[in-house]
Parts: C-alpha cells; sequence; structure tokens
C-alpha cells in the first residue's frame, strides 16, 4: 500500500540533496572567486553538509513521515547560501554557523520528538506567555541583558550570548494562536453594545490586549523596532483571520498609523531611521552609509551579480548579518536575489497551505502566526535593506550569522512541519501507525510489563 | 478562515512583487547611476586590481606605467612614474584615497580598459587571459621637457612650449611640483599626511601653476593692447608718442610712471622695444573699455583654458561697466598690471597665436590613444580656439618682437645657438606697493625661428622672494627661455 507520504519523503530527498550539491558547489564558486582554489576540503565538506541534511531528512521520515516536502529543502538551501556568503566573508564566523547549524538540527529534531500532536500545546497558552514575556525580559536584568548596536536584546549566559526575543516571538505566536482559538467566535460575535455597535466583551478582549501590548511596549522600549513591527504585523493578521471581521484590520492598521506616527515623534531613532530611509546619501558620511553602501553593492551586482568571491562585499556594515541580502544581492545579481524571494514565497505558500488543510483552529491558526513571522521578517530586513521600508535591524530567517535565530527557525520550522504531518495523518495520507517514538514508548511499556509478570 | 488564508498569501505575494520590483529598480535602473556614483569605491577597488595602460611621450619615454605590487600590498598593481617629478604636470596622479588627475584622470577608460571600443575588441582577450588596457601618447618631447626642467633649475615658476600650428604642447614644467611615487603610495595613512602636507605647503604644489592658476603679466600683455591698437586702426608705423616720464589718466590725481620713472618715447618699435608703460595705456584709454575688453576676449580670456587637462583656470581682465567706472585702471590693465592676471600657458598661447598668423591653436597634451593591440583608437586633430588677431598684424607684431630680442629689452638675454632669430616680449609684473621691497614676475614670451615659427614659448618665474627682486623679465627669464628653444630646435 502506498502513501502520499511516501512520495512526499522521496520528493524531499531529492530535494534536500539538491539542495546540499547546491550549496557545495556555490562554496567552491566562492572560494575560486576570492582566492582562485577549489577549496582542499570540499569533499569532507560536501560528505558533512550532506550527512547533516539526511539526517534532519530522516528525522522527518520517522517523526513526521506526513509534513509537507518543500519546508525542509527550502529552509535548508536558504542556510546553505546564507553560509556560502557568511564564509566567504569570514571564515572564523563559518565555524560558528556551522556549530548553529548543527544545534539548530538538533532542535529541529528535538521538537520533531517533544510536540507530537500540536493541539495539545494549546493548552498550555498562558504557560507560553509567561515564558514569551519572560524571554523579553531577559535582556532588562542587570548584568545579564547588554545592548548592542543600539538595541538591547542581548543576553550573556557563560561563554554565549544570545537573542532570547527570537525564540518569544514563537511562544506568544503559540499564546496567541491558543488563545484566539479558544476565543475567537467570543470576540468575532461582539455582545457588549455601545451605542450602535457589538463589541466583544471586555473580558474577552483584555487578556489579549493586555499581553500584546506589554510585549510591544517592551520591544520597543527595548529599541528593537524590527521586533515590534513584525510583532505589530503578527498580532494584526492573527486577529484579523481568527475573527475574519475586516473591521479589525482596519482598526489594526489605524492603530498602527497611529503608534508609527507617536512613535516618529517620540524617538529620535525613529525620525532618523525614517529620514535616512528617504535620503541616504545626505548623511552618507554618518548613518546613511549602511544602506548606501547596500545600494552600491547591488548596483555593482547588476543582473547576473559579479560572481561568488569576487565582489566586494566587506565594504557593507554588518554584511553578514541584517545587510547579507545586500551581499547576496551583489554576488549573485538580481537572479540570485530574486530566488531568495522566491524560495521564501515557497515557504509562505507551504506554510499557508499547512494553515489550510489544518483541521483544528489553534493548528490553523499557529500556522498562520508561525508562517507570518517567517514571510514579514523576510519583508521587513530584505525592504529594509533596499529601500522599500526603513531599516530596522532584525536577522534575514535562515539565512543571516547568528545562532538564536538559526536555531529558534529550525524549531519554527518543526512546528510547521509538526502541524503539517497531524494533517496528513487526519486525511490518511500517511499511514496511521506507531511513529518511532510512540513505538520505542510502546516496547519500553511492555518490557515494563513483563517485568511486573503481569499477563495479558 | 480558509477565505481570509487566501487574501493573506495574495498580500504577502504583493509584498514580495514590490520587493523584486525595488531591485529591478536599483539593480538595473540605478545600477550605472550607482557605479558612477564618486563616492562607490567598488569601481576604484576593481581597477587598483586591474593593470593600467603606460603614458609615453612622443619620443617613447614612459613616464607612467603599473608594475605587480609587493605581496602584502592591498592592491595587485603599482602606480610607478619611471621619471619621477618631470612630468607631474602631465600625468597628474592616479591615488586610491585621492582620485586621480592630469592624464590619468581625463584618459582614465582608455588606460583601465573601460571604452567601448577596447570592450569590444576584449571579448577575444577574455579567453587568451591577456588584459585589454590602452596606452597614452604625449605630446610632449622627452628632451624639451627635460631641458624646461633643467633650466628652471627649482625656481618657482613654469615653462610651457608650444607648437603654434597646432597647440600642441611640446613640454610643460611647473615648480613647485611633487614626487608622483610618493603621492602614488597606497598606504592610506602616508597618503593622507603626504597630501595633508603637500595641500598645505608654500606655493600650491598640488596645483599645476602652468595651466592651473594666473599671474599678473607684466608688459607680456602689451602684445595683446598693441594687437587691438592695430587692428582697430587705432596706431599704424607713423604713429608717434611724445617722451614722458609720466602720464595722468582721466578720474584720477594718480599718474601712471614708466618703469623706474624713465623718460620713454618714439614711434610703435620704439615703445615696443623699450617697453614704456604710458604709451600702452594711453592705447588702452583711447580705444576704451568697449574694445580692449572684446579684445580680451577675442583672445580668449575670460574663458577656461581649452587644453585636455582637468582644471584648467581662466586668464581675467574685468568688464566694460567695471572699466567705465576706472579708466585708470584700464590704462594699467593696458600694459599688464593692476588686476590683469594671465594663465602662463594662455601667455604662451597669446604669443603662438602671434606666429601663427593670428590663430590660436587649441593647446593638447593627448596626441593619441590605442588599445592593447596597438590600434589607434583617437587622435586628436589641431583645431583652432580663437582669431584673436588679423594675419597682417601678427606680421606687424612678429616685426615688433624681433627688434625687442635684436635691440630691446630681451636683447641681453636670448641669444640662439646656429644664428636663429627669435622673437619675443619680456614682462616684469611689480608686485611690490610703494615703499615696499621691490618684487616682481619676470616673464618672457617668444617664439622661434622668427619667420617660420617651430615653437612658442613661456617662462615664468615667480615673485616669491628676494631673488627675483630686481629682475626685468628679460635677464632672469629669458636665458632660460634661450636654454629650452635652443634644445627644441636642435632635434
Amino acid at each position: 500500500m502506498s502513501f502520499v507520504a511516501d512520495r512526499r519523503r522521496a520528493t524531499e530527498l531529492r530535494l534536500v540533496i539538491f539542495a546540499g550539491l547546491i550549496t557545495a558547489g556555490a562554496y567552491t564558486l566562492a572560494s575560486l572567486g576570492k582566492n582562485s582554489v577549489i577549496p582542499p576540503r570540499i569533499l569532507p565538506f560536501l560528505a558533512v553538509l550532506l550527512l547533516v541534511l539526511v539526517s534532519a531528512h530522516i528525522a522527518v521520515r520517522l517523526l513526521a513521515p506526513g509534513a509537507d516536502s518543500t519546508l525542509l529543502p527550502v529552509a535548508a538551501l536558504l542556510n546553505g547560501l546564507g553560509y556560502v556568503m557568511i564564509a566567504r566573508l569570514s571564515e572564523r564566523l563559518a565555524g560558528l554557523q556551522t556549530t548553529w547549524t548543527f544545534v539548530g538540527i538538533i532542535a529541529f529534531t528535538t521538537t520533531l520528538i517533544v510536540v507530537r500532536r500540536v493541539n495539545d500545546l494549546a493548552r498550555f497558552k498562558w504557560s507560553f506567555f509567561v515564558v514569551g514575556a519572560g524571554l523579553l525580559l531577559l535582556p532588562m536584568v542587570p548584568g545579564l541583558g547588554f545592548s548592542s548596536g543600539g538595541a538591547r536584546i542581548w543576553v550573556n549566559i557563560g561563554p554565549v550570548n544570545f537573542q532570547p526575543g527570537e525564540f518569544a516571538k514563537i511562544a506568544l505566536a503559540l499564546f496567541f494562536a491558543a488563545y484566539l482559538a479558544e476565543s475567537r467566535e467570543l470576540i468575532k460575535n461582539g455582545t457588549w453594545r455601545v451605542g450602535r455597535f457589538l463589541l466583544p466583551e471586555p473580558r474577552d478582549l483584555l487578556p489579549l490586549l493586555g499581553a500584546w501590548g506589554f510585549s510591544v511596549v517592551l520591544m520597543v522600549g527595548q529599541k528593537d523596532l524590527g521586533s515590534s513591527l513584525l510583532f505589530f504585523t503578527l498580532f494584526i493578521v492573527m486577529v484579523w483571520i481568527a475573527t475574519e471581521k475586516a473591521a479589525f484590520m482596519t482598526i489594526g492598521l489605524g492603530l498602527f498609523a497611529l503608534s508609527a506616527t507617536t512613535a516618529y515623534f517620540v524617538f529620535d531613532h525613529v525620525q532618523t531611521r525614517v529620514s535616512i530611509w528617504l535620503d541616504p546619501w545626505q548623511s552618507y558620511r554618518g548613518r546613511g552609509y549602511q544602506i548606501a553602501q547596500s545600494m552600491f553593492a547591488l548596483g555593482s551586482g547588476g543582473v547576473g551579480g559579479t560572481g561568488l568571491g569576487l565582489g566586494d562585499p566587506t565594504r557593507i556594515p554588518e554584511a553578514k548579518n541584517d545587510f547579507i541580502f545586500a551581499a547576496i544581492g551583489e554576488e549573485l545579481g538580481l537572479f540570485g536575489a530574486t530566488a531568495l524571494l522566491i524560495a521564501f514565497l515557497l515557504i509562505i505558500g507551504a506554510g499557508l497551505r499547512t494553515a489550510i488543510r489544518a483541521k483544528r483552529d489553534f493548528a490553523k491558526l499557529l500556522a498562520i502566526g508561525l508562517t507570518t513571522i517567517v514571510g514579514m521578517q523576510a519583508f521587513i530586513i530584505i525592504g529594509g535593506v533596499i529601500r522599500v521600508v526603513p531599516l530596522t535591524g532584525i536577522t534575514l530567517p535562515f539565512v543571516s550569522y547568528g545562532g538564536s535565530s538559526l536555531v529558534a527557525n529550525y524549531v519554527l520550522l518543526a512546528l510547521l512541519l509538526r502541524i503539517s504531518d497531524n494533517t496528513a495523518k487526519r486525511l490518511g495520507e500517511a499511514p496511521d501507525q506507531m511513529s518511532a517514538v510512540e513505538r520505542f514508548e510502546a516496547a519500553r511499556a511492555r518490557r515494563r510489563i513483563a517485568r511486573s509478570g503481569v499477563t495479558e | 478562515m480558509n477565505r481570509r488564508i487566501g487574501k493573506l498569501a495574495m498580500a504577502f505575494f504583493a509584498l514580495y512583487v514590490v520587493l523584486f520590483a525595488q531591485l529591478n529598480l536599483i539593480q538595473v535602473g540605478r545600477k550605472s547611476t550607482l557605479d558612477g556614483d564618486i563616492r562607490n569605491t567598488r569601481q576604484t577597488v576593481k581597477n587598483f586590481n586591474d593593470p593600467r595602460g603606460d603614458i609615453v611621450t612622443s619620443d617613447g619615454v614612459v613616464i607612467a606605467t603599473s608594475l605587480r605590487s609587493e605581496p602584502e600590498d592591498r592592491f595587485d598593481w603599482q602606480r610607478t612614474y619611471p621619471e619621477g617629478d618631470t612630468y607631474t604636470a602631465i600625468t597628474g596622479y592616479y591615488t586610491f584615497d585621492f582620485g586621480a588627475t592630469g592624464v590619468e584622470k581625463v584618459e582614465n577608460d582608455v588606460l583601465a580598459g573601460r571604452t567601448t571600443a577596447q570592450q569590444i575588441s576584449g571579448i577575444g582577450a577574455l579567453f587568451s587571459g591577456r588584459d585589454v588596457t590602452g596606452d597614452v601618447e604625449v605630446t610632449i618631447d622627452s628632451r624639451i621637457q627635460e631641458a624646461a626642467k633643467t633650466a628652471l633649475a627649482g625656481r618657482e615658476g613654469t615653462v610651457v612650449v608650444l607648437e603654434p600650428a597646432t597647440g600642441a604642447v611640446r613640454a610643460m614644467y611647473s615648480w613647485p611640483t611633487y614626487e608622483t611615487n610618493v603621492v602614488a603610495t597606497h598606504d592610506a595613512d602616508e597618503a593622507e599626511a603626504v597630501f595633508g602636507y603637500l595641500d598645505a605647503a608654500p606655493g600650491k604644489p598640488l596645483l599645476v601653476n602652468a595651466y592651473q592658476e594666473r599671474y599678473m603679466p607684466g608688459s607680456t600683455f602689451k602684445i595683446i593692447t598693441t594687437a587691438a591698437a592695430l587692428d582697430a586702426g587705432l596706431v599704424d608705423d607713423t604713429t608717434i608718442w611724445s617722451e614722458e616720464s609720466e602720464f595722468l589718466p582721466p578720474q584720477t590725481i594718480d599718474p601712471i610712471q614708466n618703469y623706474g620713472g624713465k623718460v620713454c618715447g618714439g614711434d610703435l618699435v620704439e615703445v615696443f622695444r623699450r617697453s614704456c608703460n604710458t604709451p600702452f595705456a594711453r592705447m588702452a584709454i583711447d580705444l576704451g573699455p568697449d574694445v580692449m575688453v572684446d579684445a580680451a576676449e577675442r583672445f580668449g580670456i575670460g574663458a577656461k583654458i581649452p587644453i585636455d587637462l582637468p582644471a584648467p583656470a581662466a586668464s581675467e581682465f574685468g568688464d566694460v561697466d567695471y572699466f567705465e567706472q576706472n579708466l585708470p585702471l584700464l590704462g594699467i590693465g593696458g600694459f599688464g598690471q593692476g588686476n590683469t592676471t594671465m594663465v602662463p600657458l594662455h601667455m604662451a598661447m597669446v604669443a603662438a597665436s602671434v606666429a601663427n598668423g593670428g590663430v590660436m591653436m587649441k593647446p593638447y597634451v593627448v596626441a593619441t590613444t590605442s588599445d592593447q593591440d596597438g590600434r589607434v583608437l583617437r587622435r586628436t586633430a589641431p583645431t583652432a580656439w580663437r582669431t584673436p588677431m588679423s594675419p597682417a598684424t601678427a606680421d606687424r607684431l612678429t616685426n615688433l618682437m624681433v627688434e625687442v630680442v635684436n635691440s630691446g629689452t630681451a636683447s641681453c638675454c636670448l641669444r640662439l645657438s646656429n644664428g636663429v632669430q627669435a622673437a619675443a616680449k619680456t614682462g616684469t609684473a611689480q608686485l611690490n606697493m610703494a615703499g615696499e621691497p621691490e618684487r616682481s614676475h619676470a616673464w618672457i614670451v617668444a617664439f622661434a625661428p622668427a619667420q617660420a615659427p617651430r615653437y612658442a614659448i613661456v617662462v615664468m618665474l615667480k615673485g616669491t622672494n628676494a631673488e627675483i627682486s630686481e629682475g626685468t623679465g628679460g635677464t632672469l627669464a629669458g636665458p632660460i627661455a634661450s636654454r629650452v628653444l635652443d634644445v627644441a630646435l636642435s632635434r
């Protein structure tokens, strides 16, 4: 008996290997372009790369056999291209990024092992809020948190620096999905009459608004504009879809306009960002320098790019991080940059397809939330780098250098795959047999029963 | 909720289409603007990692070339100037941190192999691995240039030699100058220090005083006043100026004096030969502001020198309104004092236009540019710039300038070998106010042979120190002109 799931896994394996070959090829080209040598350890590199990718694939095969087949390969490709660019910018960071990729894949597998039915998570909604809020507060703890690049979003624990906000986003998306799944009918069909309008009961709405307001105020307070913007969008999108009321979208956008205007007049750094966005050339020697260099990089890339290793992306400040898209646009040109946009659209497409197929409100809303995080985060940072929106420093998911971001995004990916796998099981696309974990636990239970001497 | 999810998907798609559109706008639409931005160092870095063609003189001396850098250098190629500071005024410099000037700048595309013609013929070279850099041949003759440098002998000033018939610059040397090899360093800190020093140094070594600065011309300007008066029919062979030591122009009580208060007068040959001042002041005032300013404009005064080098200066005389109000200054301007300033190269062009039958040619230093296979990309065709005087006037002026050499202010000091007859005019621009120590720019403009001119020359020595205090143009500048013209005519 053959399942759709088997075909999905076969496709995924082929695509994952393909992503690995593209990465290894790009790595070789970058080395040829930069130093005119084929990397001496290219074969071990390819072996390790394929090993990591195939392990991730096997994890999916064992733990979520019915899951979507494109999400993992596209993420692997983004991760690979980002790695090639980071390695081309700095050998040292490449080593660290390798470690973070390993950690990311481990976190990915762990998430798949721990979370077996995504709907089970819904009942922990307030715990998720507490975890999310706690993570957001962590950088404010004296001695633990510290500022870098103007935003106080870093935490130092022992040898590791990390951005708890990256994980807070997932926790808060879980909270919103759970809360809205539970109360969406109540919020949608308001019973509180105010004049001509029927509004939701305050007791249904206030916890939600409170949690959201708390988070946004915190992010703004930490001067993390990118995350504030992302979080604002995430909230509006989830409420709008959960309630199916355009009014919430309108109110949300109105609220957004209001807060943006307020922020503009209250915070100097917001004004600076906007003026740089409107005219980076005016402050070329100052704060406009980054954007100006980004423009130069993209311009010198043109349609075909300078070629990997042949451009000059080290001139862009933060090329490994917020500006990695400009570095890719320089060396891979309009073609490469567009490929990246398409990759993100594929993730968005697969994520939203997962949402549409999911049955339970919670799973649906969670898939929407997680997809919106990736899609909006990529839009905000790419748009910032190419001057579509004011620049707010956040990472490009899977591509930028950085452990927190990479690990958090792999966890996010695992959750999406889990939702997709649950749906596949329900629709009978995947064998409704015990998963590896369940078989392991069943065997353990049998042994326990055998030891205690109870007969069946 | 699924319908909303569909809408969300469309919204995301729209957002990413906006990103794609903006990418196109930047990477395709604005590419050339961004690449051309002077703050964009990407192209420069690329250029510094590519070889660059040679600049050679008309007699084949390489004056700028690119050599492989030391291994630890930040770029692959080092621009080198084998002749040191001799050709600084021509080649200029090519630096990473401070841009380029001179031929390095104006012919940058050829030297870097970036003209369209080179790019097309370079497609083949892409596979053979050869570079496509082009070479530039300049009009400079190395022996005349060397002679100019030697003759000037480290005094502040300049020597320019032109071909009157074509405008080709055969030598151009200025002092103070700088050692191009030092300036071309790739060490950013060193470059900063060198440029900082040169920028603040007295005498402005970063500017080529031959064509980027202007100085009071003194009596050499009498060529222009005389040309204007002859063309206007104001004076002829029969005109006689009475012997006088000073002349009181209108609008003032302060008389104009001859040099050293000497009594001076006679016909045109006499007053030109002895370089009396009052006759030329009278000429300028009699011609009036309209005619004098018009004549100055016909000589190209007020316009930037049309040389094929960056940032040339413009000579200055004054405008009609100004002189209407200040007739004494028009008189003083008539013999090259007051507010009159001339670019030294421009004075050479004035002499050359007399030698060339009244036609002033555009000066140029780039003779030909050629691609990597030696095919000529562009050859400069000599072009006329102005026609400041009639051929008859040019003839008359030649005779007047011959008399200056034979029995006038240059007779002491401009004697060419092999009996070659030169024509010249000297100038001593008095810079000191009454009661101050004497200080003057010493000038001579000349051409030779007088009847079939091959070379025109200007020598200008800046009145910056006591050495030039007593000088009249002839005694100081004359010997320099003699030596340089002798070398030039022996070629």
